[in-house]
């Protein structure tokens, strides 16, 4: 009972959504079939959310979940169903591509967390923990104000280099707009419906 | 006065316009080029008109010549006094029969009386009029003869060497007006001659002599204007040369008229024998030409001058080597003198101190020039610079002996009787000929005795030479060439012992009696249609005018007339020409009497070959019958020329008192040349010409004169006339000296074997030597870069610059195979080359980083 | 250290972060339906952003980055899902054009 009340309720936590979200990402990575994947994908990236939510950044964790799990991955979902076919089993990965990208990867992993755990200063947490609670953690506001050019959180800037950066995010705001207004047009286009190949070949789908 | 050399200078280029228009549009000049003879009339005329009206009107009425070949000059005083010193001449000066007269150009004569009294205020004129007095005979003169009258000037400078002017200039004394009315005159016959003669030319022409490779006939356009044009260029070139005024422009008209004569001579340029004649009359000029440019050098380098005459106060040649100081006794002028010293002038120069200026220099060697002129004081014959006063003389003769055709360079003027008759009567008897007669007349005052010696000499010898030739001709024209050749040597002989108004006069009646017969030749040869004598015989009742037209020339060229009364023209001038032989025999006994035996024995065989051409043509039975039947009289357009000229041959050489030919001609003699002049290097004296019309010359050589000629005419009509001693007997009786005579006494083949076939020889081993050894080299050079090339295109081309392509082509190739491997076109091998490489760099930046720091 | 009881540090999400971007990236590398490898790229950019969020958020540091952390998390966000947008059609495309989605088939630039 002693670890009870000595559990950090917020490292327990973060320990939680991490593993869930490794776990789901595994079950991603080794599923075969792609609804799981699909499922797997849903559910790693929900605890992903909830990561953010235990870093302080409530908005983005709920954006995360609306658009990201509630968004992008339905639209994944879509085209799985849209291109839905009955080889889905059949296309395995050879044992040699596994291996190649298992020993890439590993090198990369192994290059980040070197790089994740070098730093003295990210591995040890905040000394003062008190302080903690009196952290806002309500960032919805200060995200839209600094969207649109007003950067609240930051109102007494000390360093004089960086009152630059005062005026916000409002470039980069319009600029996405507008990339996804593009981006959407230019995907309708895309993938308007156009005469299907109707005959098709079992096995590879080739064309003929 | 001051129009004269204006005049006379348009004279000069009318017929160079006539020349000028004819050939720009010959062809197109009326019906097939007729038009042109008319130009090249109407030009010639004109001239012939101007030279008249310079002759009477101006010259004339500005020096009224007095009976001046045995008194004075003719003298000009303001107040118009008659020469004085007829009281004191020797009593037989004054015949009047005899070659005092002349007649003057035209019929009608000014008998105006000095009515020229005025004195010219132009400064380039020089005019000296003295009385010339005279005594004896033996080389003194009392007062000094001074320059004839005469214009000199210069119409335009070409260029300026130093000290040396080239000039267009003009000298202009009665010699020369004289020369420009008989030249024009003669020339305005023959162009109408001419019309007539060449109107085969109109129209297509067969040539009877060419024969083509097939055997035909050459038929050939006709080439009227160019004849014409030739004419006119001719007869520009040969006014040019007696107008002009200084040696380097006699010298150019001197070429002109030479290349003229070739064209002409070689107008029927399809005849073998013509075009070589060309080449062979223009070849053996050159060859005179070169003795004369050696001549001209000396003169050039020694004198400085060209010119003449003064010229805005710049002494001629004339008064640099017979000055007034020495009463115009030939002296060596001081440039010849400095030039023949140059090894005592070195020393001289030697000898001066240092640092003496160029002035001081030319001063002290001016100052010793009389000392080295002096025989006594150098010891030398002349003194120096004597000897190079006798190679310019010589070396100007050599001009006069390539064109007046003298030994040894007359073999050119038999063969250029190819060009068509108008021609040979023009150039080759009256113009181009007596061009170099007119020279050594001109250059008279330069020669020094010796070179008139050399004169005399090669005369004789051609005259004798060319008269034995002529016996045995049997080629109408040849005859009359030969005739031509011994004239001139005449002429030339004449002027060598001294007799230089003799020579002059000759000149001029040679020209009008020689044309004459010429065209009276032509005129035979165009009825007849055959140059040769045995094919022709008593023409004379076929062509009359022709054959008494031609009998006068006969008689004038013998020098027929009665004794002390009247004469042919010829009987004039050979009078004189006997009479200062004989006056230079008595004065220089031994090798002297010479030139009279040969002039008298010159003269007999003339009389002889003359007349055996007038009979073999003219009398007699017709040797060929069908020509005699064809032949006809010539047309009217041919005949009146001969009867104009025919006018000429018998009086031109009247002593008509007052303006005669002689008077006239006597008037430019040189000054200085009435001295009895002893020469230098030989023991021999030069008499004065007046000398010569002594009673005690004048009747033993005017009897000798008319006896030699009487002598040859009754041979000649004994043989040719009355058959009585027959003509073939003589030959056959003589043979090896008629075979002799016959080939000319085998100058030709000498030439030939002497000059011709060494040159032929070497050329053909210069060119055996450019075809074995050069082109050897050439084309094997051009073999073995073949060859090379073939090599190198394998080995360089191929193999190297190829080879080297093609490697670097198949080493790309290769490299780009195989990186073909890499787009593999799958997605995902791609993702992992993206993250291996991003491994890489993040690798490669940490590490780096990390030993940075 | 015991994780259930120290508070936990900026390193820790960075390695959550880390393995879910191998994992996406070796996802995206094995997979042959091109859906797999969608999902592969959403996993690599969810694990950006776990980095971003995690250098942005003050509970783990005293210097921060603040707000720009999660800012920048939001852009990848929308970006993300303008990416699968595009993707889809093209993955939808493909499939109209050649009636599967094997990556392996999409092999026509082979050099």
């Amino acid at each position: 009972m002693i670890v009870l009340a000595a559990i950090n309720w917020h490292s327990f936590f973060f320990l939680f959504f991490a593993l869930v979200a490794c776990a789901a990402a595994m079950g991603v990575l080794f599923s075969s079939n792609v609804v799981r994947m699909a499922a797997y994908l849903i559910l790693s990236l929900a605890s992903t959310a909830g990561l953010f939510f235990l870093a302080g950044a409530e908005f983005v964790g709920a954006m995360q979940i609306m658009i990201y799990v509630g968004g992008t991955l339905v639209l994944l979902i879509f085209g799985v169903m849209l291109t839905a076919q009955a080889t889905f089993v059949s296309m395995k990965t050879r044992a040699g591509e596994w291996v190649v990208a298992g020993v890439v990867g590993g090198t990369l992993f192994f290059l980040l967390a070197q790089a994740a755990l070098s730093v003295d200063q990210w591995r040890t947490p905040r000394t003062d923990q008190a302080e903690l609670a009196a952290i806002e953690s309500k960032t919805s506001a200060p995200l839209g104000l600094g969207l649109i050019g007003v950067r609240v959180d930051k109102l007494h800037q000390a360093d004089e280099r960086l009152k630059q950066g005062m005026s916000g995010y409002v470039l980069p705001f319009e600029i996405i707009s507008v990339h996804l207004l593009v981006v959407l047009v230019g995907a309708a286009y895309l993938a308007r419906t156009k005469k299907r190949m109707t005959d098709v070949k079992a096995e590879g789908g080739r064309k003929v | 006065m001051e129009l004269l050399p204006e005049i006379l200078g348009w004279a000069v280029l009318l017929p160079l316009i006539s020349f000028v228009v004819i050939f720009l549009a010959g062809p197109r000049m009326g019906k097939a080029g007729s038009l042109a003879g008319w130009v090249a009339t109407l030009a010639i005329v004109s001239s012939c008109f101007l030279s008249l009206c310079v002759a009477f009107p101006i010259w004339l009425v500005h020096h009224w010549p007095h009976d001046a070949s045995h008194g004075a000059v003719a003298q000009h005083d303001t107040d118009g006094e008659h020469d004085t010193d007829e009281d004191h001449d020797a009593p037989a000066h004054h015949d009047d029969g005899n070659t005092d007269g002349g007649h003057a150009e035209n019929d009608h004569q000014r008998q105006q009386q000095a009515a020229g009294g005025d004195h010219d205020k132009r400064a380039s004129q020089q005019r000296h009029d003295e009385v010339a007095e005279r005594d004896s005979s033996n080389g003194e003169t009392d007062h000094a003869e001074n320059a004839v009258p005469l214009i000199t000037g210069d119409w335009y400078e070409l260029g300026r060497f130093g000290p040396l002017r080239l000039t267009i200039g003009f000298y202009i004394d009665s010699l020369t007006v004289c020369m420009f009315c008989m030249v024009t005159l003669i020339a305005s016959c023959i162009h109408f001659y001419a019309m007539g003669y060449m109107r085969d030319e109109l129209h297509d022409f067969e040539d009877p002599e060419v024969t083509m490779s097939d055997g035909s006939q050459l038929i050939r356009p006709g080439r009227y204007h160019r004849f014409f044009q030739a004419m006119s260029l001719f007869s520009f070139s040969m006014l040019g040369l007696v107008i002009s005024g200084n040696v380097a422009m006699t010298f150019v008209f001197w070429e002109l008229v030479g290349i003229c004569s070739y064209f002409l001579i070689g107008f029927y340029v399809e005849r073998t024998s013509a075009s070589t004649a060309a080449n062979k009359a223009f070849i053996v000029n050159r060859v005179g030409d070169f003795g004369m440019i050696i001549g001209m050098m000396a003169i050039w380098a020694s004198l400085g001058t060209f010119a003449f005459g003064d010229i805005d106060g710049q002494s001629g040649i004339f008064s640099l080597v017979r000055p007034e100081s020495s009463q115009h006794a030939l002296v060596v002028p001081d440039g010849m003198v400095v030039s023949g010293a140059k090894s005592e002038v070195g020393e001289l120069v030697d000898s001066l101190p240092a640092g003496t200026s160029p002035e001081e220099m030319d001063a002290a060697i001016a100052a010793n020039i009389p000392q080295w002129r002096d025989p006594e004081a150098t010891g030398l014959k002349g003194g120096y610079g004597y000897w190079l006063l006798v190679i310019a003389g010589i070396g100007i003769f050599c001009g006069c002996v390539g064109k007046s055709a003298q030994f040894p360079l007359h073999v050119w003027l038999p063969d250029a009787m190819e060009g068509p008759t108008p021609v040979s009567a023009l150039v080759h008897s009256a113009t181009m000929v007596a061009a170099g007669v007119y020279l050594v007349a001109r250059f008279y005052p330069v020669f020094a005795p010796e070179v008139l010696l050399v004169i005399a000499v090669t005369g004789c010898i051609t005259l004798f030479l060319a008269a034995t030739i002529a016996i045995t001709a049997t080629d109408i024209k040849r005859v009359l060439a030969y005739s031509t050749v011994s004239q001139l040597g005449y002429m030339m002989m004449a002027l060598g012992v001294g007799g230089w108004l003799a020579g002059t006069l000759h000149l001029f009646t040679h020209a009008f009696f020689k044309s004459l017969l010429f065209m009276c030749s032509g005129s035979v040869i165009h009825g007849v249609h055959t140059n040769e004598l045995p094919l022709m015989g008593g023409l004379r009742h076929k062509m009359p005018y022709t054959a008494y037209t031609m009998l006068i020339g006969c008689l004038a060229i013998a020098g027929a007339g009665l004794p002390f009364v009247i004469g042919f023209s010829g009987y004039y001038s050979k009078d004189a020409i006997l009479e200062q032989a004989l006056l230079f025999g008595n004065v220089n006994p031994g090798f002297g009497k010479f030139f009279f035996f040969a002039a008298a024995g010159g003269a007999a065989i003339t009389a002889f070959y003359m007349f055996r051409l007038w009979y073999l043509t003219f009398a007699g039975e017709p040797r060929d019958p069908h020509r005699y039947d064809h032949a006809h009289e010539s047309p009217p357009v041919m005949i009146r020329p001969l009867l104009v000229l025919s006018v000429f041959a018998v009086a031109v050489a009247w002593p008509i008192p007052g303006p005669s030919l002689s008077n006239l001609l006597e008037q430019s003699r040189p000054a200085g040349t009435l001295a009895d002049t002893p020469a230098v290097l030989v023991n021999m004296v030069w008499p004065n010409e007046r000398d010569s019309h002594a009673s005690a010359i004048k009747i033993p050589a005017t009897l000798i004169a008319f006896s030699t000629a009487l002598a040859g005419f009754l041979l000649a009509t004994v043989m040719y006339c009355w058959k009585k001693l027959d003509a073939e007997d003589v030959r056959r009786q003589f043979a090896p000296i008629h075979r002799f005579l016959i080939n000319k006494w085998w100058f030709d083949e000498l030439y030939e074997s002497v000059f011709i076939k060494p040159t032929l020889w070497k050329a053909k081993l210069f060119a055996a030597f450019d075809r074995n050894c050069i082109d050897w080299l050439v084309d094997n050079l051009a073999l073995s870069v073949r060859r090379f090339a073939v090599v190198w295109e394998y080995v360089g081309d191929r193999t190297i610059v190829d080879g080297f392509v093609d490697k670097l082509a198949a080493v790309t190739y290769s490299t780009a195979v195989s990186m073909r491997r890499i787009q593999t076109g799958s997605l995902r091998t791609y993702v992992v080359s993206i993250v291996v490489g991003m491994v890489i760099v993040f690798v490669l930046v940490s590490w780096g980083y990390t030993w940075a720091s | 250290m015991n994780p259930l009881t120290s508070p936990v540090g900026v390193s820790h999400y960075l390695l959550v972060g880390a393995v879910l971007f191998v994992t996406g990236v070796v996802c995206m590398a094995t997979k042959r339906n091109t859906l797999g490898i969608l999902m592969g790229i959403e996993l690599v950019l969810n694990g950006a952003n776990v980095n971003f969020v995690a250098f942005g958020s003050s509970y783990l540091r005293e210097s921060s980055l603040g707000l720009d952390g999660q800012f920048f998390a939001l852009f990848v966000i929308v970006l993300a899902a303008a990416e699968a947008a595009v993707a889809l059609a093209i993955a939808l495309n493909f499939y109209n054009n050649h009636a599967t989605i094997d990556v392996d088939q999409a092999d026509e630039l082979k050099g």
